[in-house]
């Protein structure tokens, strides 16, 4: 499958079943309505086959090249089918499972995650594990039934609905660093194991603290080795920082475009504007050499540490630009569509703090691409 | 070109602008097939040399063969061509009455040639004159950075037929070239800028450690290392793109990030990259003139976002 039959047919699709997948009440949907539409919106794409174009055949997909993944994702966000961040976990998690998990694990968990069957989540921060990842203490110990977890995450986005984590925890002794880590899929539904939403400014429960006491998990959900945790972490970054961004960098284009219909005259200096639309294309730029590289079958590392960088300033100055052309409905007006640029702009100012803090970026721009050495 | 010689042509590239400058560099480019080059790879051929003329701050007259390539001339070149006004993107003549006025900027060989090029608007139409170099007022230019080795051209002629119309393409797409090229000297000196403060964070102690250490220092290289990464890919899209709103967010953003970087490291190299002993201050100079050839990047940035308010619209730009 070429990207541009795969458009071609994709967009005809999209064209003729607009009206099931965009969500009605979109501008005014609560977090569990989204997650209820997204799943709709993959069940569909996978019945269509167009979710499954761009993964592994072993893992229920088509093959085919990852840039039609990352086609699908810009062509759902642009027409505002589905919002980014929700949809691309599958982007962030999934190819982790394909490189980790046994091929057993991965044939039956990959393709109910590209189905909208279920939804995963991440837990890697801890309330004493910000950005000093390899920090982390949820303590995973060997029994004789298997791996008993115990311990905290937090800012685990979407723990509530989510079916599956991919977890990380301390093996190693307290102080073995990134060396002690290991990675366990975890069944969401295990005893043991509660979730507490967290209220975020923009209105939202995006993320929880989970707490795990005594969870027994089976070794075969280890990811990868004992001890090979940080490899897995590693390995997952990069992803989260390549098509994922790119289905962001399409919704705010999309954003971005509503904003010049909807701003009124002069509202908007177009030196700003100019230089937001910029930082944009900038962003696709950088980001789509990223999904060539990808696509090509290199190893993506810490040089996506600057599409992560472009994507949180494009973000912030998207929004800002917002702020500036509808003050009025940001600030005062309460009418869904207001309350959505007023959620959207909130949720910006997160940018530059999930995912790794723009200074943990700057930090692994500094230490591995200008090889200046440790920061310490 | 193949990948081989792709390498050899890169390596001559290298050696030509690292040991030569100004008219030398020219006849050396002549002899390694530069020229031919620009004809049949022309992104290879401006992307190589610019990229180097920004990191060794060497100059040629090579941007008058790029504003040159697409204009679509009966005849070529040898001949002096005179290049925009400073931040300008329009042509530099102008037809006034009975007047044809001359302002704009030009390399330092083109008062070897007898005849120079005058690109000109004519009313709604854009025109080829050429003009007697010795009818032109050619002034060397020192300023921010005599190195560049530009003169300004000025004059105020009567009236001389044009030898050619151009089809209306013709010079936002040559101007969409010499964004790029410039672009790319842009950003070849803003790479060298920060190699020049890494190595200065790598060998500078102070307080016991290397100041590469401080968090602060490495924010800031982080920060131009970033900008030029964005500016790069930019222009690598608006070679695949081929519009003149890509090259110009390209060159804005070359600009940009030349800037950004100019202003981080000279923070980083501090003392001494403010002294004329350090070469920082050569590169920092090239940078905010370049900046200003063929737009600069705050008017192209404007410009674009008048565009964006009065049309509604944002292009499609970079598609996956």
């Amino acid at each position: 499958m070429e990207i541009a039959e795969f458009r071609l047919a994709l967009d005809s699709w999209l064209d003729e079943n607009e009206s099931l997948l965009i969500d009605e009440r979109r501008a005014a949907a609560t977090l569990d309505e989204q997650m209820a539409h997204l799943a709709k919106v993959k069940r569909m794409a996978y019945e269509a086959g167009f979710m499954r174009w761009g993964w592994p055949e072993r893992v229920g997909g088509f093959g085919g090249s990852t840039m039609l993944r990352a086609y699908l994702g810009e062509a759902l966000t642009s027409r505002d089918m589905v919002e980014p961040g929700i949809y691309s976990m599958t982007e962030v998690l999934a190819p982790t499972m394909i490189d980790y998990a046994t091929p057993e694990l991965a044939a039956a968990m990959v393709p109910r995650l590209l189905r909208g069957d279920e939804t995963w989540c991440q837990g890697f921060s801890e309330p004493g594990t910000g950005s000093n990842l390899a920090s982390l203490s949820c303590r995973a110990t060997r029994t004789t039934g298997g791996w008993s977890v115990t311990g905290q995450k937090v800012w685990t986005s979407l723990a509530q609905f989510a079916d599956r984590c991919v977890l990380l925890t301390r093996t190693g002794t307290p102080d073995s660093a990134h060396k002690g880590i290991t990675a366990l899929f975890v069944d969401m539904d295990s005893p043991g194991i509660t979730v507490r939403p967290i209220e975020t400014m923009h209105g939202a429960a995006e993320f929880s603290e989970v707490f795990f006491d005594d969870v027994v998990v089976p070794v075969d959900r280890t990811l990868g080795e004992e001890g090979q945790g940080w490899a897995v972490a590693m390995d997952l970054l990069p992803y989260e920082r390549s098509t994922a961004l790119w289905h962001r960098a399409a919704f705010l284009g999309r954003r971005l475009q509503l904003l010049l219909r909807a701003a009124p005259s002069g509202a908007l200096d177009p030196g700003a504007v100019g230089e937001v639309a910029q930082l944009l294309y900038a962003l696709r730029a950088r980001s789509r050499t990223t999904q060539r590289r990808l696509a090509g079958g290199e190893r993506l590392g810490p040089e996506t540490s600057i599409d992560k960088v472009l994507v949180a300033t494009a973000e912030q100055a998207v929004f800002d630009l917002v702020a500036d052309g509808l003050s009025t409905d940001v600030l005062i007006k309460d009418d869904p569509t207001s309350e959505r640029w007023r959620r959207e702009f909130l949720y910006s100012r997160a940018a530059t703090i999930y995912g790794g803090t723009a200074e943990i970026q700057r930090n692994i721009i500094a230490r591995r691409l200008l090889d200046l050495g440790a920061d310490r | 070109m193949d990948p081989g010689d792709l390498i050899l042509f890169e390596r001559s590239l290298q050696h030509a602008v690292g040991v030569h400058d100004g008219q030398a560099l020219d006849a050396a480019l002549l002899e390694l097939g530069w020229h031919d080059a620009l004809g049949h790879d022309t992104q290879t051929a401006i992307a190589t040399l610019f990229s180097l003329q920004g990191s060794e701050h060497t100059t040629s007259a090579s941007l008058d063969h790029v504003l040159t390539l697409r204009l679509g001339l009966e005849r070529a070149l040898p001949s002096g061509v005179v290049l925009p006004a400073l931040g300008q993107v329009d042509p530099p003549g102008e037809y006034e009455g009975d007047h044809l006025v001359v302002r704009g900027l030009g390399s330092a060989a083109l008062e070897d040639h007898e005849e120079t090029i005058v690109v000109a608007r004519d009313g709604h139409a854009t025109v080829v004159v050429d003009v007697p170099t010795a009818a032109l007022t050619v002034r060397r230019i020192h300023g921010m950075d005599a190195e560049l080795e530009l003169v300004e051209v000025t004059a105020t002629l009567d009236v001389m037929e044009a030898r050619q119309k151009l089809s209306p393409s013709a010079w936002p797409s040559s101007v969409a070239l010499c964004q790029l090229a410039v672009g790319h000297e842009l950003v070849g000196a803003a790479r060298k800028m920060l190699e020049l403060a890494r190595r200065h964070a790598l060998e500078r102690a102070q307080f016991g450690q290397f100041i590469g250490q401080f968090q602060a220092v490495r924010h800031r290289l982080a920060e131009a290392l970033v900008a030029i990464e964005a500016a790069d890919a930019m222009l690598g899209a608006a070679w695949e793109d081929e519009s003149p709103t890509a090259a110009a967010v390209a060159k804005a953003l070359a600009g940009r990030a030349a800037r950004t970087a100019a202003r981080h490291c000279q923070q980083v190299l501090a003392g001494i990259g403010f002294t004329s002993e350090h070469e920082l201050h050569r590169y920092i100079r090239s940078v905010l003139v370049l900046n200003e050839l063929f737009g600069g990047s705050r008017t192209l940035t404007t410009a674009l976002g008048v565009e964006l308010l009065t049309t509604q619209q944002l292009p499609a730009l970079v598609p996956l």
